[in-house]
């Protein structure tokens, strides 16, 4: 069985077993769920004690607890992921076995997040090396040790880049002649309009 | 098969006969600590204040239990066995038993807590991909160059699990290669001859 929300692949075993634990729950409570694990997904944190209040009437134990999380974080990322809307996420989770009115709770908190959730996986997307700022200053050199008049400009460019974590930023200074940052200036412009010419 | 005990071990554990059963499993405590832990030597201090004895002696008997743990978990040494080398100490019956007794319970333990020494290759952690597409470069424009960049992240479990990431960039055909050679790999694990090899090793 091809299921959109997998990206037209099988539904991977576990994620069967745990919709029948998720339907343990009350359709109240696993919306509150959903919303919890949303807001993970987009980065504001799991507040895991309300999560451990939620499931205590069904007395969840602490496996079930983490497998129902990763579950919704499946069902709910790869929706995104496959750009599925809502009607067809439901029907397809109701043909894996989930009750109805779960399904439509789960259903109505993806629509709300929708695109919030695909903002925020796009930018993750893997990236090698990110520019933080520029920063640039102009000198103009009167004389040096070669020569005793030099009256030229210069421009001194520091980059601030960041590798995989925001934590990691690495800083790269460039002084360039005038004639030389000219070229780049050029050459940036003609990326710069091709690259509008594509939006 | 038997555990062959040098001198120096025998010297060291000889200390464990002049001492009762309590300080034995004191000691026994304290070796599966060293090995869980490292070595605390405020521990042998206090150890051999209540022993009146030297704190070398404290130090080299509990190293010395420790040794002989390591080695009966490595190789997984019956109960038959271990009495049999222990006996070759000299020790008295009731030692024999409560050593037997340690062994025992702890076996298990040790083994998971050696085997965690030894893994130090990178394994596979995550992979992220990204497809790209090249339109433009600075010498020509018009282009149309398919890539693919992988950010493929290890963890090597020596010191802490430290986290390792190497990038990487390949076309298409190189990924559909190296998907295909994979395959094959995969499909090893299901000829006949590694069959029978995995038959055997159950």
């Amino acid at each position: 069985m091809r299921f959109r929300f997998c990206g037209d692949l099988d539904c991977p075993d576990w994620v069967l077993a745990e919709i029948s634990t998720l339907a343990k729950i009350s359709s109240v409570k696993m919306k509150l769920l959903c919303a919890q694990v949303l807001k993970d997904l987009l980065g504001e944190g799991l507040d895991y004690e309300k999560v451990a209040k939620l499931t205590a009437d069904a007395k969840f134990e602490s496996g079930d607890i983490k497998a129902s999380l990763a579950v919704l974080s499946f069902i709910l990322s790869s929706a995104a992921k496959h750009d599925v809307d809502s009607e067809s996420l439901s029907s397809e989770l109701q043909q894996l076995g989930l009750p109805k009115e779960h399904a439509t709770g789960l259903c109505k908190s993806y629509e709300d997040k929708h695109s919030a959730l695909q903002d925020r996986l796009r930018e993750t997307s893997l990236r090698l090396r990110r520019l933080d700022s520029v920063s640039w200053r102009v000198d103009y050199t009167l004389s040096s040790s070669e020569i005793r008049e030099v009256n030229e400009p210069l421009i001194h460019l520091k980059l601030q880049t960041h590798r995989a974590d925001p934590g990691s930023s690495d800083t790269t200074m460039v002084s360039i002649s005038p004639d030389k940052f000219r070229v780049l200036l050029t050459e940036l412009k003609q990326a710069q309009t091709m690259m509008n010419a594509l939006q | 098969m038997l555990l062959v005990l040098s001198e120096d071990h025998k010297a060291h554990l000889s200390f464990l006969t002049k001492a009762d059963g309590s300080v034995i499993e004191e000691f026994g405590r304290i070796a599966l600590e060293f090995l869980r832990k490292g070595a605390n030597p405020k521990i042998y201090e206090g150890a051999a204040r209540k022993l009146c004895v030297p704190v070398g002696m404290v130090q080299h008997g509990v190293e010395g239990l420790m040794f002989l743990m390591t080695e009966s978990s490595k190789h997984m040494i019956s109960e038959v066995d271990f009495m049999d080398s222990v006996i070759t100490l000299g020790f008295g019956e009731e030692l024999n038993q409560s050593l037997l007794q340690l062994y025992m319970r702890h076996k298990h333990q040790v083994r998971s807590i050696l085997s965690q020494l030894l893994c130090n290759q990178p394994a596979y952690h995550n992979l992220e991909w990204r497809l790209d597409v090249q339109l433009a470069s600075r010498s020509v424009r018009q282009q149309i160059i398919p890539m693919v960049t992988i950010r493929l992240l290890l963890t090597s479990y020596d010191a802490n699990s430290t986290h390792s990431c190497m990038d990487l960039q390949t076309d298409p055909s190189t990924l559909l290669h190296v998907i295909s050679t994979l395959e094959a790999a995969l499909a090893a694990m299901k000829t006949s001859h590694a069959r029978r090899i995995l038959r055997n090793i159950k």
